[in-house]
């Protein structure tokens, strides 16, 4: 029984470092086995392992905070949305100012948001009066008839 | 040196120590009147905050080795978080980092002391949707999780057999459907991994499924029986099995105590 598409996951789990490298290889396998190519599925990888190490790092203030990770699989590419509960305010501003940034200006973004924005079709950050952060990717298949 | 000492007031067994200015020989004495006061009291567990530090002596380093030591005496531990690149590569030329453990962070040197204490279980939650393809995905995940959470090897993959199973049951005896997950909640500490496997029950499947669970039927399983092995599989890989199964659906509950020989991981 093929997997039909589209379809949706989603992961809860704690802020902590220690659980990015299992779920971005969880995201990829996911993917291949939806007939993405290994190109595609680990440059998502790539993504995946970005933004959840920004949202622990800078969007996980408490002991008790937790990620969420939900992701749409679609015939021609995928979207996922990466929450975290918002780290303090020079975080906060620091996100919104990467985010914002150019590819081709050069400053000091220490974010890692230049290699998503390259890997990626768009990249949408919510971040709402709670400071509840969302950070939202939408990649699509480089050639369908490649199936990548 | 300035160096503050702060109580964590949700885990009264550790406490962080924020030093900013420069860990030279002129700051042995503050560090260990610092030291002292912990020493003094019921703190075990220390987090030395070196994000503000521009320099570590060799000396300041051996005051740092001496009261780990003392921590390690009472079960704890001292660890270094928020440490920065030219500080770190000092530690590393010094051999340091085979020693001290060292975060990015205070809180996740705090999370891992509360690991270690069995505080607290983590939890990850999963839903996906109930197809076979994704299983393999899925009980990667938990023995991915259940190694770097320390859990050995052999756990590892019992672990990902049980998950196996039971995702595989969930999808093949569930509700059929395109709008069909099943969900997974993992609860993992120091001692123990729990799983709650959800799905929705097949009506027409219900009743073979209750017969199945009837401790009268396990014992009859014979050889040449194909249903109700997967069951006494997890029954054999782990410590608890419960099921319960209603028309709104199956709730698979399995704990797996963690095997542990002579102070190691299995």
């Amino acid at each position: 029984m093929n997997i039909q598409l589209p379809y949706k996951f989603e992961l809860s789990f704690p802020g902590d470092i220690e659980y990015i490298p299992a779920i971005r290889k969880f995201v990829s396998e996911v993917l291949l086995v939806s007939q993405f190519s290994p190109k595609f599925a680990y440059r998502s990888e790539i993504i995946v392992d970005e933004i959840c190490n920004n949202a622990v790092n800078y969007g996980c203030k408490t002991e008790d905070a937790r990620i969420d990770l939900i992701c749409n699989v679609y015939e021609d590419g995928i979207d996922f949305t990466v929450k975290d509960p918002g780290g303090d305010h020079h975080h906060i501003e620091r996100l919104k100012n990467a985010v914002s940034i150019q590819s081709d200006e050069k400053s000091d973004k220490g974010l890692g948001l230049e290699i998503v924005r390259m890997l990626s079709e768009s990249l949408n950050v919510v971040i709402d009066e709670q400071n509840l952060t969302s950070v939202r990717i939408v990649r699509k298949r480089e050639d369908i008839s490649q199936n990548n | 040196m300035i160096v503050d000492i702060k109580e964590v007031a949700a885990t009264p067994e550790a406490v962080i120590l924020q030093f900013s200015g420069e860990l030279d020989f002129e700051s042995i004495k503050s560090l260990v009147d610092a030291f002292k006061k912990i020493d003094t009291s019921s703190r075990k567990y220390a987090i030395a905050e070196v994000g503000k530090i521009s320099m570590i002596s060799s000396a300041a380093l051996g005051e740092f080795m001496g009261f780990r030591k003392t921590l390690l005496e009472k079960d704890g531990d001292l660890v270094f978080a928020a440490m920065n690149m030219d500080i770190r590569a000092k530690f590393t030329s010094m051999g340091a980092t085979k020693i001290f453990r060292i975060f990015n962070d205070v809180r996740s040197a705090l999370n891992a002391f509360k690991w270690q204490q069995g505080l607290a279980p983590e939890v990850i939650n999963l839903t996906f949707p109930a197809n076979l393809h994704l299983v393999p995905p899925v009980r990667q995940l938990a023995s991915r999780i259940a190694k770097q959470k320390g859990y050995g090897n052999k756990d590892s993959f019992r672990i990902e057999t049980i998950i196996d199973e039971i995702c595989n049951n969930a999808i093949e005896h569930g509700k059929k459907g395109e709008d069909q997950n099943i969900s997974v909640k993992i609860d993992i500490d120091q001692k123990q991994i729990e799983f709650d496997v959800i799905n929705t029950s097949d009506p027409e499947k219900l009743e073979t499924l209750k017969a199945l669970l009837k401790p009268t039927h396990e014992q009859k399983i014979h050889s040449e029986e194909k249903r109700g092995r997967g069951l006494s599989l997890i029954k054999m890989l782990s410590d608890e099995l419960s099921v319960d199964c209603s028309e709104k659906g199956t709730v698979v509950h399995v704990k797996k105590v963690r095997e542990v020989k002579n102070g190691i991981s299995n």
